[in-house]
């Protein structure tokens, strides 16, 4: 899978898992924050995250959550993550 | 069991060489313990930064994520006759709202696992005869209004709190991870104070994520330590089930959850995941601990001990407590209940107060704060139950503020809810969001429960628009609407620009005659029907529907109108329901 298709599964994966009703996958700059400012994802929307990963790509975050959740910054990030991590 | 009042200042005079909490593993270091000497050196370099830092009323403000350095800060204050202000978070509206309650100390900015203990030395405390304060501890929480309510506690209210826990559920010597915040009250108690009072060790981090959480049972797993585990529902309902918790899960005591009931499912769930039932407190910073419950043994809530129940005509609950600061007095509380024969039912709360990921807030005070926004004519929050419970919000804008199109409608939202996020912290901000106009209303003139479904309809049905209004307009109705991003109908998301198939407007156009002229008649047909332009997702536009009927003829005069023209114009023919069968 292309770094793009992957980029844009991940997109809808986001939309869905969320429900981000009026954001479409153009509306997601791989760069820009996904938490906060950006697209303004939450605490909650962090946790629904790391479920659904696990879910579609078998990825079981490390403990030291914190360096974790730094994939979690961008898109670019997150897809990194799951091209390094995925088991499915 | 091992419990000493705060009122006795349990600090004081345990034994230096004693485990008084656990520091992780990080990286390459392993965890190891920390001891009381260590964590009275902190106290000492606190009693030190607070003699040096000038403040002429008897009130620390404290916001300070690190448990070690929040406790050791705590018991600094107390020590000098002071007391503690807790701001519930750091939002810069909260801080300021708070602005006139003493000096603020901790870190301006959230920051976890810092390393400012190493920046100030450890030294020996000073202890002396200074009695402590009055009031222990102010909380602040948001009343129904929205204004910061203040909420003093005194060590006999808090005293009485723990030593009920502590009787009926001694800690023992056990590990308390805690995935909440010590600046509230549930926190405040169940992962402080009780570590403090009962001689049990408490995590130095706050374990914030399920993997931390099923390290440290690892750990406990393999050292034979039992862990006692301080949670809300927000963690406890999003426990993956791709971790393997089964051996390491043994390690775990018991569970705590408080803040919002768990839902049953989820309850049941973490009960077969962690093996563990989940012991739900149920309280509030008004009231503290008022009862609690395991699920799995009884739904109802069981009232604690030294505190009674009552209710009266109107679900109202009454309670006689002593946590509150008038112990021996009857008072009416929000929360609305239904005494049952094995204790008693939460029925909601009798103000607009609700809880969104744990965090409490009230609906009037969002409804001000984006009322009051630039653009912003009336507005109305309400709370969704999808996947979890989350604020919507109901907007009326200045007619130049309407979003007609996708991008409008994205940059709209952004900026209300960048304006909110001063206010309030990121996941009580609304997350679904209705531009109306005008405001609809009922045959009462009231918003009622059947326009709120409506409003949010599209989100239950894919194949829905999003409806905004609708008023009389010459002999019809025009109806307001949006094609929702994710609409069903939309098609082409990966070969270029998605847009609304023209047939989808008929069936949008029939489902609201339906509604509109109780119709009861049946398509049969389009009539001139022009679709000129498409619609795009996330366009706003009007939907003019008349009825039409004469000469046997029956039809529905069909237009749809947005700000890039016409989307589309003609008829569609109607045949009577009975005609057609015979």
């Amino acid at each position: 899978m292309t770094t793009t298709a992957l980029e844009h599964e991940l997109k809808q994966m986001i939309i869905e898992t969320l429900e981000l009703e009026d954001v479409t996958p153009d509306d997601i700059d791989p760069e820009e924050p996904l938490f906060v400012e950006g697209l303004g994802l939450d605490s909650i929307d962090a946790l629904e995250l790391g479920l659904a990963l696990q879910k579609r790509y078998g990825i079981t975050l490390e403990s030291e959550a914190e360096s974790s959740r730094q994939h979690f910054a961008n898109l670019k990030s997150l897809a990194a993550l799951v091209e390094s991590r995925r088991q499915k | 069991m091992t419990f000493r009042r705060l009122g006795d200042r349990p600090w004081r005079d345990r034994p230096q060489a004693d485990a008084i909490a656990w520091i992780p593993p990080k990286g390459a270091t392993p965890s190891r313990w920390l001891t009381v000497g260590e964590w009275q050196g902190r106290i000492g370099a606190w009693q030190q930064r607070l003699l040096e830092t000038p403040n002429e009323s008897d009130g620390w403000r404290l916001f300070e994520p690190d448990p070690v350095e929040f406790s050791a800060a705590l018991v600094a204050i107390w020590e000098r006759g002071d007391r503690v202000v807790l701001p519930a978070d750091n939002q810069p509206k909260t801080l300021t709202a708070l602005h006139g309650t003493g000096v603020a100390l901790g870190p301006a900015e959230p920051m976890l696992g810092s390393d400012r203990s190493k920046s100030s030395p450890g030294r020996a405390p000073q202890w002396d005869s200074r009695p402590l304060p009055a009031v222990a501890v102010s909380l602040y929480t948001s009343g129904s209004s929205g204004e910061p309510q203040r909420l003093d506690k005194r060590f006999d209210q808090l005293d009485a709190e723990l030593a009920t826990q502590a009787s009926l559920w001694p800690l023992a010597g056990r590990l308390v991870v805690s995935q909440v915040s010590h600046q509230h009250i549930y926190g405040l108690l169940f992962s402080i104070l009780r570590p403090l009072c009962e001689y049990s060790p408490f995590a130095t981090q706050p374990c914030r994520y399920p993997e931390t959480l099923y390290t440290w049972l690892q750990y406990c797993q393999a050292t034979g330590k039992r862990m006692i585990l301080v949670s809300a529902p927000p963690a406890l309902s999003r426990l993956p089930e791709a971790l393997d918790w089964k051996p390491a899960s043994a390690a775990l005591e018991t569970i705590y959850s408080s803040g919002a009931p768990l839902s049953r499912s989820a309850s049941d769930l973490v009960h077969e995941r962690l093996g563990t039932p989940v012991h739900e407190v149920y309280g509030s910073s008004e009231t503290g601990g008022i009862a609690w419950r395991v699920q799995q043994r009884e739904s109802a809530w069981t009232a604690l001990p030294g505190v009674e129940v009552s209710h009266g005509d109107d679900n109202r609950l009454w309670l006689r407590s002593r946590h509150l600061e008038i112990p021996d007095q009857w008072q009416r509380q929000a929360d609305l209940i239904a005494l049952t024969d094995r204790g008693f039912e939460l029925l909601g709360r009798a103000d607009r107060i609700v809880k969104i990921g744990g965090k409490r807030i009230s609906l009037t005070a969002m409804d001000r704060a984006l009322s009051g926004l630039p653009g912003v004519e009336r507005a109305q929050t309400l709370t969704l139950q999808r996947r979890d419970l989350r604020l919507a919000a109901i907007v009326q804008l200045s007619p130049s503020e309407v979003p007609h199109d996708h991008r409008q409608h994205r940059d709209t939202v952004k900026r209300l809810r960048r304006a909110l996020a001063a206010h309030f912290e990121t996941p009580v901000l609304p997350r679904y969001w209705r531009f109306v106009a005008p405001w609809p209303t009922n045959a009462q003139g009231k918003l009622g429960a059947e326009i709120r479904q409506r409003l949010f309809l599209d989100l239950e049905d894919r194949r829905a628009p999003r409806w905004l209004g609708e008023r009389v307009h010459d002999s019809g109705w025009r109806v307001t609407l949006e094609v929702p991003e994710h609409c069903a109908y939309v098609d082409g998301h990966f070969d270029g620009q998605p847009v609304l198939p023209g047939i989808a407007l008929v069936h949008w156009a029939m489902q609201q005659a339906r509604r509109l002229f109780a119709l009861t008649s049946d398509f049969d047909g389009l009539e001139r029907l022009r679709f000129p332009q498409p619609l795009l997702p996330g366009d706003r536009f009007e939907m003019s529907l008349e009825h039409r009927r004469g000469d046997g003829a029956e039809s529905l005069r069909l237009e749809c109108d947005s700000r890039r023209g016409k989307h589309v114009s003609g008829r569609i023919a109607l045949v009577d329901r009975q005609k057609r069968e015979s």
